[in-house]
């Protein structure tokens, strides 16, 4: 499913502006770019984020005592022209021809291609391997890298149908790459741990 | 510029502006607008041998009426258009101007839903360019401009209110008397004002209430009506006025504004409707102008429409709650309604995009090997060499 366009391309990194106000794909899931026949570069949403279209123009408050949250968007219908949803997402890997790479894309994706929602199969495919996790903890970004990696985690466990034998190979790649990190490795655990 | 220079007349400005005595003019002004007879200052107003060397507003009901806003209907859509545009340029080889007209399609109600745009159009060709192509006379510039874009934002209002769902209310941004072609040429006249008015007359077909808002107005058209019923003379003739009791206030009446005048509406309420006495008003036949001005919320606007929505007190009521309600929806204070600034948003030529059309201008005739020179006065302003 198509649920963004990229405005903003990079080796490392793109930036896609979202089709659905306020509703940007979940932190840590995985997305797909369709970058040519039986080919497709994936990435794992690090940032979303949600303003005004034009720099130029700042939200400001709107609601009252009477009418918030939801109701205000009712009340002031252009607020879905005027503002716009962004995510980024880091390039962790790429498909070719069934094939996984767990590595940054030779290429950038290109301006204006469509961004889309990973199905249940597609992450399982990629997430077999998880060298891509080297890659998401050396990301720079305003998100703390462990509680990046935790949020892929759970995506990931929760596509995989709940796949314990998955989330417990998770936890083991995550204490071996954050191993001389006690604080971020307590931090990951901490996160990733079913609730049940 | 030397800043320091302009010290002393910025203090004398300052205290102009809280002359302390303009209070009690107002209170006066105030008790004046009540007491005045509507009927007997019409007649006067009207009287031709009596000639009114300014502006004035013709009352057509109270003189101090005031009127609440009633309820807007639970679904209504809001219309609106505003323009902008890159005049023609003559240190340019390429003589052209762009109109650029942004509208907004608000809808209210159980399906609430928004539909923004703008439409750009480049004119160059010479019956754009000069009003009468074949002598190359009256070029399109200035008030002309002005009046081109004016007609042009009526056209995408109009053509977006056909979208809207009934009932609907067209919104304009600034006045819907074009004053500005008072002193030009019949012609002139003829064929921009005839435009306007064939969008104005569509309005009216369709029965659909157009009105036009004006923000912080600066006219004097009802204190002025004031200053005629003040005046005892058979002539309004201020140079030899010696009714020596009222001319202290006539004077001071002067230097207060209508906006200040209606200053005692409250939130919602409207003046009484007047007539504009604008000479341009005499060729818009059956949608002659008429006004009310109208508390909405931190500021008192003015509000215009043809005679035809002011008379019909539907559509009047519409209208007024509308605005109303437009100003509550605003997220700004002083409350501006989101329809227009939407609109305008849509309009407005950011300076990026004025170098990026002077580009493709430029772009355009390089293709057809014609050397884009500008003046040599407009390059020594660019370059600014020492």
């Amino acid at each position: 499913m198509r649920i963004g366009e990229i405005i903003e391309s990079t080796s490392t990194h793109f930036v896609a502006e979202g089709f659905e106000l306020n509703h940007p794909p979940a932190l840590g899931s995985f997305v797909r770019v369709c970058v040519g026949e039986g080919c497709d570069l994936y990435g794992v949403v690090c940032y979303g984020e949600t303003g005004s279209l034009d720099p130029g123009r700042r939200a400001v408050r709107r609601s009252t005592e009477e009418s918030f949250d939801d109701q205000i968007y009712r009340e002031s219908p252009q607020l879905e022209h005027v503002l716009r949803t962004e995510f980024t997402s880091l390039a962790v890997g790429v498909i070719e021809r069934g094939e996984v790479l767990q590595c940054l894309p030779s290429q950038p994706p290109p301006l204006h291609f469509s961004v889309h929602g990973c199905s249940a199969d597609e992450t399982t495919l990629f997430t077999e391997n998880l060298h891509y996790f080297r890659i998401l903890l050396r990301a720079s970004g305003l998100v703390p890298v462990e509680q990046l990696l935790a949020a892929n985690i759970r995506q990931v466990h929760r596509g995989r149908g709940e796949d314990k034998d998955w989330l417990q190979r998770a936890a083991r790649e995550a204490a071996n790459l954050l191993k001389y990190d006690y604080d971020r490795l307590m931090t990951l655990l901490y996160a990733i741990e079913p609730t049940s | 510029m030397k800043l320091s220079l302009l010290d002393k007349a910025l203090q004398q400005m300052t205290e102009l502006a809280l002359a302390k005595d303009r209070t009690q003019w107002l209170v006066r002004a105030r008790q004046l607008l009540h007491d005045a007879d509507p009927d007997r200052l019409r007649g006067k107003l009207l009287d031709r041998t009596v000639r009114v060397p300014w502006l004035v507003a013709i009352p057509l009901s109270t003189m101090d009426g005031v009127f609440e806003a009633p309820d807007c209907p639970k679904n209504f859509t809001v219309v609106a258009a505003d323009g902008s545009s890159i005049p023609p340029d003559r240190h340019s080889p390429a003589r052209y101007y762009v109109i650029n007209t942004g509208h907004a399609i608000l809808t209210y109600g159980d399906q609430p839903d928004a539909a923004l745009d703008s439409s750009a159009q480049l004119h160059f060709q010479s019956e754009d360019l000069y009003l009468d192509p074949l002598t190359g006379s009256f070029p399109v510039e200035g008030a002309r401009l002005s009046a081109k874009m004016v007609v042009a934002e009526l056209k995408a209002l109009w053509e977006a209110t056909e979208r809207g769902e009934e009932p609907v209310v067209a919104l304009s941004d600034g006045s819907l008397i074009l004053w500005g072609l008072q002193n030009e040429h019949a012609r002139v006249q003829q064929q921009l004002l005839g435009e306007f008015l064939r969008y104005l007359e569509r309005f009216r077909g369709a029965g659909i209430p157009v009105a036009s808002y004006i923000s912080y107005p600066g006219a004097r058209d009802v204190i002025n009506s004031l200053r005629v019923w003040l005046c005892q003379g058979e002539a309004i003739d201020c140079g030899n006025c010696s009714a020596s009791e009222v001319m202290d206030f006539c004077r001071a009446l002067v230097g207060i504004l209508d906006r200040q005048l209606f200053g005692f509406l409250r939130a919602g309420e409207r003046s009484a409707v007047f007539e504009s006495t604008s000479a341009i008003l005499d060729q818009y036949g059956a949608d002659r102008i008429q006004f009310f001005y109208m508390e909405v919320g931190g500021e008192v606007v003015r509000i215009e429409a043809p005679q035809w929505v002011m008379r019909n007190s539907e559509m009047l009521g519409l209208v007024q709650a509308v605005v109303y309600d437009q100003c509550r929806r605003s997220a700004i204070q002083p409350p501006y309604p989101p329809a227009l600034q939407e609109a305008h948003e849509q309009a407005a030529i950011s300076s990026t995009e004025r170098q990026l059309v002077e580009g493709l201008v430029e772009r355009a005739l390089a293709r057809e090997g014609i050397v884009y020179t500008r003046s040599a006065k407009d390059r020594s302003k660019r370059r600014r060499a020492v």
